[in-house]
Formats: structure tokens, C-alpha cells, sequence
């Protein structure tokens, strides 16, 4: 290279190739591209006490990182290699090594794709992750309304209103058990819609006790009695203060004879807690009527940061994943010349390949501050 | 670099770089398998692990950086190129560190204020009611036997 500048007529500008320039001031962009997220993470995740390190509760697989880390060191290997056999002239080894660099490209994206799978199979996504116990309640609840609701859909699509789908449900109900001599057909109509009936009710159940934050324990047909309690009456108001101190006390014969059970020393009810939740989400799985319809429903776990953790790990891994697949379609490009591949084809592999090398520095970056730290 | 290639090869035979290139790429993955032994064996201080993993990082970019993109070899444009964009992508995070680092209000994030109420559960012995860190300690427990 030192040679070169004797030789030819004094040249303005940098002695290397405009394209290589070129490629250098993109790569100067890039770089701030990805210490932008990169740094934005770092500051988020020292800001943020409490951040999910945990692999069991995130779903980081390290093994899988570590090996498409192997793969990308391997391929940006096989880039030198194959941009010095060009230079040494032994162009079909340069193919070949671009080749094995092109598919070990296409593995790094298949092992990528087989994380995300594990993401979006438990749900680690941004905006899905409950951070809290009340989120993952609401979550279960949400879950299990949109399976109430997509069976009852599919029951009576020409209904739209799921109350309306529920009147109607039970007068086949009534109609179905009052069949003295129902067929086999009929026999399983009715067992499944008898089934369907017990899923929305007991959707409804866990919806109301979760909306009013009470213990799945205290029965619904309590709720009114509890709501309609009289703390205004004076009268009832000493009685009721007198239990409080003592359960065994007297209250109102009427209002709170049943409730009583149900009340903690500070005349609530007990408040209701994810494992209650879960435990009911296991419980109901495990029912061999309901089993079937209720395959997507999961019990929820809070992840505290997990979609600022999802995002981050979406936004990166994902930028990355696509400069990776730029990079295969560039080296798909020169690899389309086969046998025609010649010297003056040094510099645009060389380009890409700084391109490559790049794409691999970004990612051991990303390796150890998403996947160890 | 083809100018380059194109001396080389009128002048003089072209000098591989294969046995760089191989002791680079061997150096990289040991830098790898460091990182990860530094997760295996479970560093108690988080501080000396983020400060492991980082180092390693830091001479695998320079690894790459210097041989396998050439910049050892590349004339003073690489400074005059590299060094503000350097600079700018150094910015970010300092520019956004105050916010996080020393700003003069206490943060309310309802995580932050979910984690002083898990570290105050943990501290009372784990029996929490409304939280449910106990039971999630336990979830995590179980998913590590299955392991």
C-alpha cells in the first residue's frame, strides 16, 4: 500500500478505495447507532433496582447465545480467510469460505428464531408481562375471558352479546336435558355445552373475586350481603365494631350471620393472592371437562422490569438479527459470481466483509450485557 | 485494497495473513469460553462479573477491530474517522446518566416502589401476604430443580 502513492500522479483525498471510505463512514453511524441502545440499556438497567437477572424467569437461554456468539466469531474467520484467498488468487477457496460464511449466517438466525420462539411461547413480550401481583392476576383473567369468549363465539356466532350467548346456552341446556330420548349426538351436545356453562361461570367467578380484590375462598353469593353491610346504623355499627374485637361476639341476626366465616379480625375480606389464582388455573386445568378448552391458559408470574427487559431485548437482538440478514443477502451477491469471482471482486469483499466483522462486534457487545449481565 | 492486491501480486507474491487470522480467531473464541466460565461459576460479586465480561468484550472488539477489519494496518484516516463518532456514541450515555445517576428527587417508578416492598417482605422473614415474592422465590426454586 506504501507503494502505491509513488507510483500513481498525486491523488487528493485518503489512499484507499472511495467504496471502502464509503463503507467506513456507514460503519462510523453504525456505531452510533447501536451504543445509542446499547447505552440507553446500561443507564435503564442501573437505574432500575430489582432488574431480571434470573435466566428461569426471563427465558435467556446462555448456551444458545454463546453458541450463535461461536458461530459469528467462526464466520467473521472464515470472511478473512476468504477475503485473503482472493488476494492470494485462489478464488474458488474464497467461495467456498464466503459460502460456509453465508450458511453459518442462516444458523445464527435459526438459532435466533428458536429464542424468540421460547419468547413469545411463555409470552415475553413487551406489554405482556405482568409486573406485579395484580397485573398477573388481571393477565390470568384476561387470558381466560378471551378462551370464554372464543368458545362461546364458536358456539353462536350469529350472537354478539356474550350475555345474550349465555341465556341462550342455557336454554339449550334445559331444552337438551329435558330430552327423555336423546341420541348419542345430543348425549355429547349436551356434556359440551354443560361444559362450556361451567367454563363461563367459573370465569365469572374468578373475574368478580379478582375485580373486587376478595379471596376466591369468600362465596359470590355473598358478595351483596358483604356489599350492602350497614356501617352507617349507628346500632349496627357498636355490634359489628364489638365482633370485630371478638369473633365470637353478636352482630346482626340478618346481615353478616353468613359472612362471618369469611371476614378477618378487621371485618374484611381476606384480599386475594396470585398463588389463590394460580392455584385455581392449575385446579381447573387439571379438570377433565375443562381440560380441553383451557390448553392456552398459563398461570402468570411477575416479572418486575420485564417489558422494559422485553423491549430492550427486542429492539437489539432484532436490529442486530437484521444487519446479520443484509449481510447474508450481500454475501448471497458476490456469491451468485460462482467461478467468475476474480481480483478485482478483493474490494467489495473486503467492504463486506468489514461489514460482517461489524455485525460481530456489535454482538459480542449484546452477548455478554444481555445474556450474562 | 485491489491497488493493494494488484502490487502484490505484479511486484511480489502476496504474503498470506492465514496464521494471524487463525491465532485471532482462536484468541476470540478463548475470550468467549472466558465469559462464559465467568457465568458458570457464579461470581458472588456482580461487580467483578460485569467488570470480567466486559474486559473480555473490550479485547475481543479490539481483536476484530484491529486485525480482522484491518485497522492496525489502515493509515491516520482511522483516527480522523473512528474518533468522533467514538466521541458522539460516548455522549449518549453520559448525557442520560444524570437522570439515572444524581438527580435530586426520589424516584417513584411503581417497580421501584414493588421492589423496596419485596426487600421489606424478604427482610420480615418471606411470610408476605399481598406480595408475592415468596411464592415467586418458590416458583424459581422449583424451576431450578427441573433443571
Amino acid at each position: 500500500m506504501m507503494t502505491h502513492q509513488a507510483k500513481t500522479p498525486l491523488k487528493m483525498g485518503i489512499a484507499i478505495p472511495n467504496s471502502k471510505l464509503g463503507m467506513w463512514l456507514f460503519l462510523g453511524t453504525e456505531i452510533m447507532f447501536f451504543t445509542a441502545f446499547i447505552g440507553t440499556y446500561i443507564v435503564l438497567r442501573m437505574g432500575s433496582p430489582g432488574w431480571p437477572t434470573d435466566v428461569h424467569v426471563t427465558h435467556i437461554s446462555i448456551a444458545a447465545g454463546g453458541i450463535n456468539t461461536f458461530v459469528l466469531i467462526l464466520s467473521s474467520y472464515f470472511v478473512v480467510v476468504a477475503h485473503d484467498s482472493i488476494l492470494a488468487q485462489k478464488f474458488a477457496k474464497a467461495w467456498q469460505f464466503m459460502l460456509w460464511t453465508l450458511l453459518l449466517g442462516v444458523l445464527f438466525l435459526g438459532i435466533k428464531s428458536y429464542e424468540y420462539t421460547g419468547k413469545f411461547e411463555h409470552d415475553i413480550l413487551p406489554g405482556h408481562i405482568p409486573e406485579n401481583d395484580k397485573q398477573a392476576m388481571d393477565k390470568v383473567v384476561h387470558q381466560y375471558g378471551n378462551i370464554v369468549d372464543a368458545k362461546l363465539n364458536a358456539t353462536y356466532p350469529k350472537i354478539t352479546k356474550r350475555e345474550d350467548q349465555k341465556t341462550e346456552l342455557d336454554a339449550d341446556i334445559a331444552k337438551l336435558k329435558g330430552k327423555a330420548d336423546a341420541t348419542a349426538a345430543e348425549k355429547q351436545e349436551l356434556a359440551d355445552k354443560t361444559a362450556l356453562d361451567r367454563l363461563y361461570t367459573e370465569y365469572v367467578d374468578m373475574k368478580e373475586h379478582v375485580r373486587n380484590s376478595w379471596s376466591l375462598g369468600f362465596p359470590q353469593s355473598l358478595f351483596d350481603q358483604y356489599r350492602t353491610r350497614d356501617e352507617s346504623n349507628e346500632e349496627w355499627k357498636k355490634k359489628y365494631d364489638a365482633w370485630k374485637t371478638d369473633h365470637k361476639a353478636e352482630i346482626d341476626a340478618g346481615t353478616l350471620k353468613e359472612l362471618k366465616d369469611y371476614l378477618n379480625a378487621d371485618g374484611a375480606v381476606a384480599p386475594v393472592t396470585l398463588h389463590e389464582v394460580n392455584d385455581k388455573v392449575e385446579a381447573l386445568k387439571n379438570d377433565a371437562a375443562l381440560k380441553p378448552m383451557l390448553l392456552s391458559l398459563q398461570p402468570a408470574h411477575p416479572i418486575l422490569y420485564g417489558n422494559l427487559f422485553a423491549s430492550i431485548y427486542f429492539l437489539m437482538t432484532g436490529f442486530h438479527a437484521i444487519h446479520v440478514i443484509v449481510g447474508l443477502i450481500m454475501f448471497a451477491l458476490v456469491l451468485k459470481k460462482g467461478s467468475k469471482l476474480c481480483l478485482d471482486d478483493a474490494t467489495f469483499v473486503e467492504n463486506i466483509g468489514l461489514y460482517w466483522h461489524f455485525v460481530d462486534l456489535v454482538w459480542i457487545f449484546l452477548f455478554p450485557l444481555i445474556y450474562i449481565i | 485494497m485491489s491497488d493493494h492486491a494488484h502490487d502484490a501480486t505484479h511486484d511480489h507474491e502476496y504474503h498470506s495473513h492465514g496464521k494471524l487470522y487463525f491465532s485471532i480467531f482462536l484468541a476470540l473464541c478463548a475470550f468467549t469460553l472466558i465469559s462464559i466460565m465467568a457465568d458458570l461459576i457464579h461470581i458472588p460479586n456482580r461487580a467483578l462479573l460485569v467488570g470480567v465480561v466486559l474486559s473480555v468484550a473490550v479485547c475481543k472488539a479490539l481483536c476484530v477491530l484491529l486485525i480482522f477489519m484491518h485497522l492496525k494496518f489502515e493509515r491516520t484516516w482511522k483516527y480522523l474517522l473512528l474518533a468522533p463518532t467514538f466521541i458522539l456514541a460516548a455522549t449518549i450515555p453520559f448525557a442520560l446518566t444524570p437522570d439515572i445517576g444524581t438527580h435530586y428527587y426520589v424516584p417513584t417508578a411503581p417497580q421501584i416502589r414493588e421492589y423496596e416492598a419485596q426487600e421489606a417482605a424478604k427482610a420480615a422473614g418471606g411470610d408476605s401476604h399481598g406480595h408475592g415474592d415468596s411464592h415467586d422465590a418458590g416458583h424459581k426454586a422449583e424451576a431450578e430443580k427441573h433443571h
